[in-house]
């Protein structure tokens, strides 16, 4: 214990005495201070919030991240090359302690460089009296269950390509399940679309003096730019929705009596052309929850934990390999694990006939699972929105990003390290 | 009590490259004893397998064949490292702490206490004579200052054993001087040392026994006062026949 905590310390004297805490605090502060006068807002201060978030917050986030790679793939590898490792070496200390004081040091400078442009965004007196929502989606069927329902119909249809007849159950399987994420709903002029909200009557009697709202959005992809109008009704909730030209919009509900079914929230298209949303998507029933400030702390500890995670891979690199070339394998793989979403979003029919094709769409759906925790920044995301980050959210990535995959990266490094001094 | 503090039987180390072939075989079936309270010298030209010696003896490499034991304990075991001081060719010290910080990180890592810490570094500083300038960074030392914080740092886990490597390499010889009367002065006190020098006259001066190693393999092994003066000439019998310009290095 005594020797950890030595590590730690020098490992903290190291980030200080080398100005690297100093130089990240003031670009941090720097930036949130600049975002200020540089980012154009509507000038509500929901739009203040989301831009500030978004891309104050943001961008002091990606700032650490990378910060963070770079010092942590040198913090073993520079050392093995000055040879100073061994003198910790040759001391009665775990290759794995070095590992842990070094992962700890470094997520102690990181959260502490974190936090103090998030306590400006808490001191901010325009802040503190805004409120976060927790997000309710419709209730349906997952996507996998519809996709098991499909397939059969769709094996049978004479307008299934043959690519796809012939290919493996799990790969249809999984393209049946992207389309039904991607399934779109229409509600024709004077329909009315209703959507099942469980416990919305039990929450409504319980909560009289709290409202609540609904946010639809509009995917870019068809000619939504036209007037949408009508009506929502839930239980025993109301709103009138009139949209011209946004994706999303947020309808208020108000109390009073309407016709809804119980734990349900119906729209009746009122408007001249049929509107088109995914419900798994597009339709969120906003719930008023807790202070934008706790949100933000939420926030903090998962934007903490993901840093933790990239420390303990950088050192986790910086053990194995050459500082250059730890520092590049990082950059890459941060860079592939950013981008991985969105190819496997654009290319989720895996009915490639190329092999080469298919063999990349596989390798990049490997890497977006591997790298879900990290490349995710939905919780920046969330609350620049206006949304809950949820505690079940926090406690897992903390659980994952902060305690798991970083025990088992320095456990792997600390074998790393004894491996190296070999060669 | 282990009479024998380092032990090596039939010990190889063969380096190999990505693929796994063996390109260099630097120590060959070496035999080795250090007894307790003696100071053993290794000596050997550039190249003749004395540091992958002390890094196999520090657990630092693994053996390829044989065996090493350190107090009776595999080397990388925490109990015989807990036994053990060690002063690198280079000094290798973290820039930026200070030489008081240098030493009380090294004796934290030796799982001292703080107040021991303290104080055990402030007793190392006055014997390396660096009290004045305790509480300035490293970075900043001359080599010969920076050495003497070297040697303190393996001193302050008040080890049993302590293995120098090269101990007098790039002093002064005001410096070195001192170094070999402090190695006296810790002998005489019981402590085992191991030394490495490719400097003949080094390890006349302070060791009781030497072994002369030559492309990793024991070339002579006695005392220093049995070899005495015919050191030279033993040395020339048994290795002279290879290359002049370390040989000449090794007899300066």
């Amino acid at each position: 214990m005594t020797s950890l905590l030595r590590i730690f310390w020098l490992e903290v004297t190291a980030l200080v005495r080398s100005w690297t805490a100093a130089i990240l605090l003031a670009l941090s502060l720097g930036w949130m201070f600049a975002a200020n006068f540089v980012l154009v807002t509507d000038a509500t201060e929901d739009g203040a919030r989301e831009m500030l978030v978004r891309y104050g917050l943001g961008g002091v986030f990606a700032l650490l991240v990378v910060s963070v790679l770079s010092v942590a793939t040198g913090s073993i590898a520079s050392e093995r090359e000055a040879k100073r490792l061994q003198l910790t070496q040759v001391r009665p200390v775990s290759p794995f302690a070095i590992a842990w004081g070094k992962f700890l040091a470094l997520s102690a400078v990181a959260a502490a460089v974190l936090a103090f442009p998030c306590a400006t965004l808490v001191c901010s007196s325009e802040f503190s009296g805004l409120r976060c929502s927790h997000v309710c989606r419709p209730k349906m069927e997952s996507p996998a269950e519809e996709a098991v329902k499909m397939y059969d119909v769709f094996m049978a249809d004479p307008e299934t390509p043959p690519e796809a007849k012939k290919a493996k159950k799990s790969v249809v399987l999984r393209l049946l399940e992207q389309r039904a994420k991607d399934n779109y709903q229409t509600v024709g002029t004077n329909e009315t679309a209703v959507w099942a909200f469980p416990g919305l009557h039990d929450w409504a009697a319980a909560n009289a003096d709290v409202d609540l709202s609904v946010r639809l959005k509009f995917s870019n992809d068809f000619d939504m730019r036209d007037d949408v109008r009508g009506t929502l009704a839930a239980d025993g909730f109301f709103g009138v929705v009139s949209n011209i030209t946004q994706t999303a919009i947020i309808v208020s509900l108000f109390r009073g009596e309407c016709a809804a079914e119980r734990d349900a929230v119906a729209f009746r298209n009122e408007g001249r052309a049929p509107v088109m949303l995914r419900p798994r998507q597009d339709v969120e029933l906003l719930v008023p929850a807790d202070s934008f400030v706790w949100n933000l702390l939420r926030s903090y500890v998962v934007m903490v934990s993901v840093l933790a995670f990239v420390a303990a891979f950088g050192i986790f690199l910086g053990a194995g390999l050459s500082r250059p070339v730890a520092l590049f394998t990082a950059i890459v793989m941060l860079a592939v694990s950013e981008m991985s979403p969105s190819v496997v979003e654009q290319y989720p029919d895996q009915l490639e006939t190329d092999r080469i094709d298919r063999i990349g769409l596989a390798m990049t759906r490997l890497v977006e699972r591997g790298t879900k925790s990290v490349s995710s920044l939905s919780p920046l995301s969330s609350l620049a929105e206006g949304d809950c980050v949820e505690r079940g959210d926090v406690a897992e990535t903390f659980a994952l990003d902060f305690l798991v995959l970083p025990l088992a990266l320095c456990l792997l490094s600390g074998i790393l390290i004894r491996r190296k001094q070999e060669q | 009590m282990e009479d024998c503090v380092i032990r090596l039987e039939k010990v190889s180390k063969t380096f190999r490259d990505f693929w796994l072939r063996p390109t260099v075989a630097a120590v060959d079936s070496l035999d080795l004893e250090v007894r307790r309270g003696e100071v053993f010298g290794l000596l050997g030209p550039n190249g003749s397998g004395k540091s992958t010696t002390i890094k196999m003896i520090l657990g630092l490499l693994s053996p390829s064949a044989g065996k090493v034991s350190l107090f009776g304990l595999p080397p990388h075991a925490k109990a015989a490292r807990a036994r053990l001081g060690y002063l690198p060719e280079l000094s290798y010290l973290h820039p930026f702490l200070t030489a008081r910080e240098t030493l009380m990180y090294y004796a934290g890592l030796c799982s001292l206490s703080r107040a021991e810490a303290r104080s055990r570094a402030d007793q190392l500083l006055e014997m390396v004579k660096l009290t004045d300038v305790a509480n300035r960074a490293v970075g900043g030392f001359s080599k010969g200052m920076a050495r003497r914080v070297a040697l303190a740092s393996a001193l302050v886990g008040k080890p049993e054993l302590l293995v120098l490597d090269e101990p007098t390499s790039g002093l002064d010889p005001v410096s070195t001087k001192e170094v070999k009367t402090l190695v006296k002065a810790l002998a005489k006190k019981g402590m085992t040392v191991l030394t490495t020098s490719h400097l003949l006259a080094d390890s006349q001066d302070i060791c009781d026994r030497v072994m002369i190693l030559n492309r990793g393999k024991c070339a002579a092994e006695g005392k220093v006062s049995e070899l005495g003066e015919s050191l030279e000439e033993f040395f020339l019998a048994k290795v002279g026949s290879g290359d002049d310009f370390a040989l000449a290095d090794f007899l300066a």
